[in-house]
């Protein structure tokens, strides 16, 4: 039974997307639709990205649409705006150049929810999606991605621990420790500080969502950053609980700004490039250690029952780990690239805020994706979906 | 004659009526299917409802604050209606809009207008500071009290004008009448005005506590994350965790909920008459 039509709430009401959750996908174009408005970005750019969504709803196509041709084109799904325009430029000129196939890529957002109603209603339209590990890793779950094959996509050009079954790291990024200097005594310098309210004063924010949480938790708990995993599910909300009366918890990527711009926190626990963001605006004020931060992956999957075939989009997903084409994106929106050959062609002026430099990956903890996946011994629920459980419940009671 | 011209009313509204069936009624039902079928056949999805400590707390934050703010906006919402219908006709008008023009704002604003008042760097409490009746900042927002005074304040409208519509049918010769009779104005207001206004009373508490059920904006924003409705939980089941037996399964409760809360207050009064379709 298929819900495509009836239930996206979203579609109605635009604006709930800002009091809901977001996926780091989805806030890389905030963030790019942000710096157009100030001006950051250049706006022909954008305005021909615009055009293109205008003229063709479906998204933008880069060669005409030759009608009934099936597998002649790849769609890649992301999260629209500007991410349009810096997709097609760095991943789909190249593909298209290489092989022939068209890319189009498709700017409505890929929803988990939308995903599985696709492939459960046998209407898939897309064939390559750009979500996020939590999102792989539901998504597995429900037994509507394909497997990713690993002798198309080459492993060696990516982070071993985000290889994962059923998605392929697209690029990288950080939950780091950002704080804002002028009300902090002192620089913190880890998870611990971090718990510290007698040293550092102050409310802090954090995720609703446990993904890059539990792993601060546990360092605060004393566990060692190399040794983060297993996580001890009720030791990490033990170590919320300890704080919750001093956290304000952010649900996108905005939020979290949006609390450090209104005094209402000191230091959280966000994505690094919003931290990047807050430093910017506030000259400084604002700023983030990578000491241990926790560096996850966008991913891409692939929708079961995909229109052009497993094949051409493995194709086009091992056409994408390639460093040039990583660092067209990182330049237009600030993804860190996901194959590490592509850290020594960062520009020097551009290296602090790339999660992948070896200096500061050698700070970090790489986010274990497939603890996620494991069974928790309780009601069939793995590690993801109790720690969900656990984690909402503890920051709401 | 008669039965044939019942005959063209229905098929006057056999469009609206059809298109309800299409695009309201057999979602509805989808949802009702989904609920006791995914993942599994069964009601497992309703037995989470009794076993899950979360879904009760997520159940009983929902109900509190729902009673709390319906409680609050009648309360205040009588007091703004029994004005608007006591005052001049130019007082009236300016009420009269100051009270419509929050109900036009985007919810979304006035929420972050409140974090901006109620935030510890916020008007109010470096009023409160600067006057020295506070020492230390107080937490007015991002907790279950930010949530009432942004609900409330959203919910207002919907208070004032079905008990400000109901006041002004309200004969006020019959109050002169009890006072001439010897009441006290008090026991006037109590024994004849307060009667008169019960309709316009129970019909601005079933908006306010129904559309409360719901809420989904206003919580997740002032809440700080830490007050969970049914609503973002539903919208975290069905689009995070996808969970979708889950979020289903709370819709229908919330629908239920809904349902059985009218059934009670029908047994009292007669609601095709609060809400004038008699």
């Amino acid at each position: 039974m298929s819900l495509v039509k009836t239930l996206y709430e979203k579609d109605l009401y635009p604006e709930i997307e800002d009091a809901g959750h977001s996926d780091f996908a989805r806030d890389c174009v905030e963030i790019a639709s942000e710096r157009l408005a100030k001006g950051q970005i250049d706006r022909r750019t954008f305005m021909t990205a615009l055009a293109a969504l205008g003229a063709l709803p479906a998204g933008l196509t880069l060669g005409g649409r030759s009608a009934g041709a099936a597998a002649k084109e790849v769609v890649i799904v992301n999260w629209g705006g500007p991410a349009v325009e810096a997709y097609a430029k760095a991943f789909g000129v190249p593909f298209e150049k290489a092989t022939g196939v068209k890319v189009v890529i498709d700017g409505t957002g890929p929803l988990g929810s939308k995903i599985k109603a696709m492939v459960d209603a046998k209407a898939v339209t897309w064939d390559v999606c750009d979500t996020g590990t939590g999102t792989t890793l539901v998504l597995q779950k429900q037994g509507v991605l394909e497997k990713i094959d690993y002798s198309i996509v080459d492993k060696a050009k990516m982070q071993d621990i985000f290889a994962y079954e059923y998605g392929v790291p697209n690029y990288m990024f950080s939950f780091i420790l950002a704080y804002n200097k002028t009300k902090v005594p002192s620089a913190p310098t880890g998870w611990k500080d971090f718990w510290d309210l007698a040293k550092f004063p102050g409310n802090r924010t954090m995720r609703k969502q446990p993904n890059g949480m539990l792993e601060a938790c546990m360092m605060a708990a004393g566990r060692d950053p190399k040794s983060v995993y297993p996580i001890d599910i009720d030791v990490a909300v033990g170590k919320l609980k300890e704080i919750k009366d001093n956290v304000i918890a952010w649900g996108s990527g905005s939020q979290s700004q949006e609390l450090f711009r209104t005094g209402e926190v000191v230091m959280g626990n966000i994505w690094h490039t919003r931290a990047n963001l807050l430093s910017q605006e506030t000259n400084g004020d604002v700023t983030w250690t990578w000491q241990d931060g926790i560096v996850t992956a966008g991913m891409w999957n692939v929708p079961k029952g995909n229109p052009a075939g497993t094949e051409t989009a493995m194709k086009f997903i091992a056409s994408s780990q390639d460093p040039e084409q990583q660092l067209v994106l990182f330049d237009a929106m600030g993804n860190g690239p996901a194959n590490p050959a592509a850290a020594a062609k960062v520009p020097a002026d551009k290296k602090h805020i790339d999660p992948g430099q070896p200096e500061n990956l050698a700070l970090q903890v790489l986010q274990n994706g497939p603890w996620y996946e494991e069974d928790s011994g309780v009601r069939n629920l793995t590690n993801d979906e109790l720690s969900r459980e656990k984690w909402l419940d503890t920051l709401s009671s | 004659m008669h039965a044939s011209i019942r005959r063209v009313y229905w098929w006057l509204i056999a469009p609206a009526v059809l298109l309800m069936l299409v695009f309201y009624i057999y979602p509805l039902f989808q949802v009702l299917w989904i609920s006791v079928t995914d993942p599994v056949p069964g009601f497992g999805n309703y037995r989470e409802l009794i076993e899950r400590p979360l879904i009760h707390r997520i159940w009983l934050t929902t109900l509190r604050i729902c009673v709390v703010t319906t409680v609050i906006t009648v309360a205040a919402g009588y007091a703004v209606a029994y004005a608007m219908a006591q005052v001049g006709e130019r007082q009236r008008t300016w009420m009269m809009f100051c009270v419509l023009l929050t109900f036009w704002l985007s919810v979304l604003i006035r929420a972050f207008a409140w974090v901006m008042l109620l935030r510890t760097e916020g008007i109010v409490n470096s009023g409160l500071q600067e006057l020295g009746l506070i020492s230390e900042p107080l937490r007015l927002v991002r907790n279950e009290f930010g949530v009432v005074v942004g609900m409330v304040h959203f919910m207002l409208p919907l208070a004032v004008l079905p008990i400000y519509s109901n006041m002004t049918g309200i004969d006020t010769r019959l109050i002169s009448a009890a006072r001439g009779l010897g009441a006290s104005p008090i026991g006037a207001f109590l024994n004849v005005y307060l009667p008169l206004s019960k309709p316009g009373l129970i019909s601005a508490t079933i908006l306010v506590f129904v559309f409360s059920l719901g809420f989904f904006i206003t919580p997740a924003l002032l809440g700080g994350g830490k007050v969970v409705m049914i609503s973002e939980y539903i919208q975290v089941s069905f689009e995070e965790t996808l969970r979708w037996g889950q979020a289903t399964m709370l819709a229908s409760t919330l629908l239920f909920s809904v349902l059985l809360s009218l059934a009670l207050v029908a047994r009292f009064v007669d609601l095709k008459k609060v809400f004038g379709a008699r």
